[in-house]
C-alpha cells in the first residue's frame, strides 16, 4: 500500500504519496503552480525557479522550490502570496525577454502575471530550460545532448559537437521543447519584440484571477494534469 | 622511515625528533610560500643551502624553508633564531652576508631589516613589527615552525598529539560536544556551526561516510587556504583525522584547486608521509579507526567552492550545483552522508581538542569565535596575510594592521569577496564576525578584505563583481544566469552614461529578487555587491545618472581628461607618451588635450610628474 502523508498547500489539505515532491503533489491537485524546467516522472532539477512556494516551518517562510521539495507530514506550503507572485513575476520575465517568440513562453509569462518587460528583448533560439537534457538523460538514458560550457557560454550541445551514435532520432527533445511547442503567431523581428497579442483572451482571465491558471498552451502540449484530469473540454 | 603502531611509538618518535633539534644552535627560517617564491626565494633557499654546507655548518645550523608568513609584500622573509631577527626583500646575492655576519658573527644587518612607513625608523623583531602586532596568529604563527614537505617538523612541535588524544578516549559525541561548546563556525562564508554539522552527519542513517576538505578558494585577491594548506598540510590532515573519527567517516578527500601547484604538491607529500608512518590507513596508531585521504584536483571553477558543486566535480560529473533540499549531511557525495569544511575550519580542530573548547571559546565574540584568516589587500600601506580574533572592528584591522592609507583618504572596504559586499568608512567600527556583517549587507566571506580610496568607483566596483560573477556562474538556474547578466547589462549602461533613474529601482528589484530565488549561495549572494553599493553609496549612482559624471575618475565614458595650466610647467612627456596625439603644446608652455582626440587612457596621467592631469 502507498503511504501517503497530508501536506496542507494554500490551507487545503492534501494527502500525497510518501517520496513526491510538492509541486507534483499540488498539480495532482488541480493546483497550479507555474513551473518550466519539470518533466513529467523525472528527477527534477531545480533550474528555472518558476514553481517557488513559500515553506512555513516553525512560524518563518522561506522561498524554495517546490519540484525539489519533498512531501513530510503537516507540512505547511503557501504557493500564491504576494511575495512568491512578485519574484514569480520577475523570473517570468527574465525569462520571456530571452525568447518572446514562443508562444509556450509567452503564456508562462502571462501566468505569472508580466505585463510589461523592462529588459531590452533579445530573441534566443534557446532559453536553456534543460527539458531536452532531461528526457534525453533521464527518461531515455541516452545522453545524447547535454549542457556545455558555463554561465553565458551555457548551450545545448550533442557531445564533441557530433551527431552521438547513440542517439536514437526519438525527437524526444523537440516534443518537449517549449520553444517549439506551439510556434507563435510568427516571428518578430528585432526591435518589434512584445508580450503575446494573442493572449489577449487570457489576459483579461488573468487579471481578473490572479495567480490561477490560464490554461496556457504550454499545458496543453505538455500534458499538464489539468488537461489530462479533463477539468476542461 | 618506521612505522608508528601505537601511541607511545608516537611519543617516543617526538621526543627523538625534539633532542635531534636541540643539537643546532641558529635555526634559518626562509619563507618558500608563493609570495616569496614569486620574488627568487627559492634561488635564496637554495643559496643559503650552500653557503651553509660550503662553511661547514650543517651541524650547527638548520636551514628550514616554510610556508608563507603574511607579509608577502615585504618578502622573500628570512627569520634568524634564536633571536627572531626579521630580515625583508632578502635577494639571493644577500645569502653569503646572513651568514657571515648574522649567523657567525650575530651581527644585525641593518640594510635587510623592516622600515616602519609610518615612523620611517628600522625594526630588529618579527613582533615589533605593527603588522604583526596587533594580531593573534593561532594557525599562521605554525606556518614558520614548519617544513611543509616534513612530517618530522609538524611531529617536533607537537603534531598529531590532537589525533593521538582523540584515539587515546575521546568519544565521537565527546569530540562534537567539544566543537560545539567551541562555538567553531565554518570558514569558507557560510557560518554554519561546525559541530552541529558533524552531529547531523553522525546521525545520519549508512555506514559509508566521508570527510571533505574545500580547498577551492577563488575568491578574487584572497589566499587564506592556500596559505595554511602550503605551509602546514599536517594540520589540515590532522584536523581531517579527527573529524572522519567523530563522524565514523573512512575516507577524506582534498579538493584542491589546480591553479595551487604547490598547495597541490605538499598536501600531496604531506598524504604520502602520513601514510608511510602509519597516520593514515588500516588501524591508525593501534587502533580500529581507519581513515585514508585522497587529493582531487579542481578545474578552477569558482562555483565549484559552493558544497554541492564540488561534490558533483568529484564524482566526475560537471561541477554544477543541485538543490539542498536535504542536506549534504545525510545525501551528499555519491549520496551519502558527507561532512565538508573549510580549509581553515579543519586546520582549527587539532587546537581545540589539544587546548580545550574553553581555550577557543575565549577568543572571539558572541557568536563568533576563535580566529580568522583574512587576505587583507587594497589601498593600505601592509598588505598580507592578517590573523586576528573574531569581533575585530574593521578600523583595527585596516588602520593599526594594514597601516592606513597609501596616498588618498580611504573611503570604503570590500569584504567577502565577489559574495560580499562594500561597507563605507563609518561602519568601519563594525566587528568582523559573522552576524554583524551579514546585517549591514555584506559578510566576512572566505576573509577577502579590499580596502578602496577615494581613485575608485563604487559602481565600477560593483561592475567588476558582476562580471566576474557573470563569468563564473554556471548557468543552471535563471536568476543567476539571466539575473547577473541582466544587472550587469543596467550597470554598464549607468556606467557608460546610458542610465535612467528608474534603473535604479529596476536593478534593486532585480538584485532582490536574484538574491531570493537563486539556487546555491553562489547566486544567492551575487546581489550583494550591487546591494550594498545601493544602500551605501546612492549618491555615487546618482551622479552617473543625472549629472552623468564619475566622481572618482574611473568610468571612462564619464570623464574628460584635461590639462591645468597653472601646474603644466610644458615638459612634453605627455605630448610625447600620447599615442593618440592628443596632446598639443610648445616647449615650457602650458599643453592642452583635444577632447576629440584623447582615448582616455591614461597614460598621460601617469608619465606627468606634476600631476597636472585632471580626470573629472
Amino acid at each position: 500500500m502507498i503511504q501517503r502523508v497530508a501536506i496542507k498547500i494554500d490551507g487545503m489539505i492534501i494527502r500525497a504519496p510518501k517520496g513526491t515532491s510538492v509541486l507534483d503533489a499540488a498539480l495532482d491537485y488541480g493546483i497550479c503552480i507555474p513551473h518550466l524546467c519539470r518533466v513529467p516522472y523525472l528527477s527534477d532539477i531545480g533550474a528555472c525557479r518558476l514553481c517557488i512556494v513559500e515553506h512555513v516551518v516553525n512560524g518563518r517562510s522561506k522561498i524554495t522550490t517546490s519540484c525539489t521539495l519533498l512531501v513530510k507530514e503537516d507540512m505547511v506550503i503557501l504557493s500564491n502570496t504576494e511575495e512568491v507572485r512578485k519574484l514569480r513575476r520577475n523570473i517570468a520575465e527574465l525569462i520571456v525577454a530571452e525568447a518572446p517568440n514562443s508562444r509556450a513562453i509567452q503564456d508562462v509569462a502571462l501566468r505569472c502575471g508580466v505585463k510589461e518587460v523592462r529588459y531590452p528583448f533579445r530573441n534566443s533560439d534557446c532559453i536553456l530550460c534543460g527539458r531536452c537534457v532531461s528526457v534525453c538523460t533521464g527518461r531515455f538514458g541516452v545522453k545524447a545532448i547535454g549542457f556545455v560550457g558555463r554561465g553565458n557560454e551555457r548551450r545545448v550541445e550533442t557531445p564533441f559537437n557530433m551527431r552521438s551514435e547513440l542517439c536514437r532520432d526519438c525527437g524526444a527533445c523537440i516534443d518537449v521543447c517549449p520553444m517549439a511547442v506551439v510556434p507563435c503567431g510568427g516571428p518578430m523581428k528585432t526591435g518589434e519584440e512584445r508580450l503575446c497579442g494573442n493572449c489577449e483572451p487570457k489576459m483579461a482571465f488573468a487579471e481578473q484571477t490572479p495567480g490561477f491558471c490560464v490554461w496556457c498552451d504550454l499545458g496543453e502540449g505538455f500534458q499538464c494534469e489539468r488537461y489530462a484530469m479533463g477539468l476542461r473540454k | 622511515m618506521r612505522k608508528i603502531n601505537t601511541i607511545s611509538d608516537l611519543e617516543a618518535l617526538r621526543e627523538e625528533l625534539q633532542n635531534f633539534r636541540k643539537n643546532f644552535d641558529t635555526t634559518l627560517v626562509l619563507c618558500g610560500g608563493t609570495g616569496c617564491q614569486a620574488s627568487r626565494s627559492r634561488e635564496l633557499i637554495n643559496r643559503v643551502k650552500g653557503e651553509v654546507t660550503k662553511q661547514g655548518l650543517e651541524k650547527k645550523v638548520l636551514v628550514r624553508a616554510t610556508g608563507c608568513h603574511g607579509f608577502c609584500e615585504q618578502g622573500p622573509i628570512v627569520v634568524v633564531e634564536p633571536g627572531n631577527i626579521f630580515y625583508c626583500h632578502v635577494m639571493p646575492d644577500d645569502a653569503q652576508e646572513i651568514i657571515a655576519e648574522t649567523v657567525c658573527n650575530g651581527e644585525v644587518i641593518e640594510r635587510l631589516l623592516y622600515t616602519d612607513p609610518v615612523t620611517g625608523k628600522t625594526i630588529q623583531t618579527e613582533s615589533e613589527i605593527p603588522f604583526y602586532r596587533s594580531q593573534d596568529r593561532q594557525l599562521l604563527a605554525q606556518n614558520r615552525q614548519v617544513d611543509p614537505c616534513s612530517i618530522e617538523d609538524y611531529i617536533a612541535i607537537g603534531g598529531y598529539s590532537a589525533i593521538s588524544k582523540t584515539l587515546a578516549g575521546m568519544a565521537p559525541e565527546a569530540i562534537i560536544e567539544e566543537v560545539k561548546t567551541a562555538g567553531l563556525r565554518g570558514r569558507g562564508g557560510g557560518g554554519f556551526p561546525t559541530g552541529r554539522k558533524w552531529a547531523e552527519c553522525l546521525e545520519a542513517p549508512g555506514d559509508e561516510k566521508y570527510v571533505i576538505c574545500n580547498a577551492d578558494e577563488g575568491d578574487p585577491g584572497a589566499y587564506m587556504d592556500r596559505s595554511v594548506l602550503e605551509g602546514n598540510p599536517h594540520l589540515v590532515l590532522e584536523g581531517m583525522m579527527i573529524g572522519a573519527w567523530a563522524v565514523a567517516a573512512q575516507q577524506g578527500y582534498v579538493y584542491v584547486r589546480n591553479e595551487y601547484p604547490l598547495a597541490v604538491e605538499h598536501i600531496r607529500v604531506a598524504v604520502q608521509q602520513a601514510r608511510e608512518l602509519g597516520l593514515l590507513g588500516e588501524n591508525i596508531l593501534g587502533t580500529s579507526f581507519s581513515f585514508d585521504v585522497e587529493i582531487a584536483r579542481g578545474g578552477g571553477a569558482f562555483v565549484c567552492g559552493e558544497s554541492t558543486a564540488l561534490m558533483a566535480s568529484l564524482e566526475g560529473k560537471v561541477g554544477e550545483p543541485r538543490p539542498k533540499d536535504i542536506h549534504t549531511v545525510v545525501d551528499g557525495l555519491w549520496h551519502k552522508p558527507t561532512v565538508l569544511n573549510n580549509v581553515e575550519t579543519w586546520a582549527n580542530i587539532p587546537s581545540i581538542v589539544l587546548n580545550g573548547s574553553k581555550w577557543f571559546a575565549s577568543k572571539g565574540s558572541k557568536n563568533s569565535k576563535g580566529t580568522k584568516i583574512l587576505a587583507l589587500t587594497g589601498r593600505i600601506k601592509n598588505t598580507g596575510l592578517v590573523e586576528v580574533p573574531m569581533g575585530t572592528s574593521l578600523q583595527t584591522v585596516i588602520f593599526d594592521v594594514g597601516g592606513g592609507p597609501t596616498g588618498k583618504s580611504i573611503r570604503a572596504v570590500q569584504t567577502g569577496g565577489p559574495s560580499g559586499g562594500c561597507l563605507p568608512i563609518d561602519k568601519f567600527y563594525l566587528p568582523l564576525e559573522f552576524d554583524a556583517l551579514a546585517e549591514a549587507g555584506s559578510m566576512i566571506g572566505s576573509g577577502g578584505i579590499v580596502v578602496m580610496d577615494e581613485e575608485t568607483c563604487m559602481v565600477d566596483v560593483a561592475k567588476y563583481f558582476l562580471a566576474f560573477l557573470q563569468d563564473e556562474s554556471c548557468g543552471k538556474c535563471v536568476p543567476c544566469r539571466l539575473g547577473i547578466d541582466r544587472m550587469l547589462e543596467i550597470i554598464t549602461d549607468i556606467t557608460e552614461g546610458l542610465g535612467t533613474p528608474e534603473q535604479i529601482d529596476l536593478l534593486e528589484d532585480l538584485a532582490n529578487t536574484v538574491s531570493e530565488t537563486a539556487l546555491c549561495a553562489l547566486g544567492k549572494t551575487a546581489a550583494n555587491p550591487v546591494l550594498s553599493t545601493l544602500r551605501y553609496f546612492p549618491d555615487e549612482y546618482d551622479a552617473h545618472i543625472s549629472q552623468k559624471k564619475c566622481p572618482a575618475g574611473v568610468c571612462q565614458a564619464l570623464v574628460t581628461y584635461s590639462i591645468d595650466p597653472e601646474i603644466c610647467t610644458g615638459c612634453g612627456i605627455c605630448k610625447r607618451e600620447c599615442p593618440h596625439e592628443a596632446i598639443s603644446g610648445k616647449k615650457k608652455q602650458p599643453h592642452k588635450i583635444d577632447p576629440q582626440l584623447c582615448q582616455k587612457c591614461g597614460i598621460c596621467k601617469s608619465e606627468c610628474n606634476f600631476e597636472a592631469i585632471q580626470v573629472k
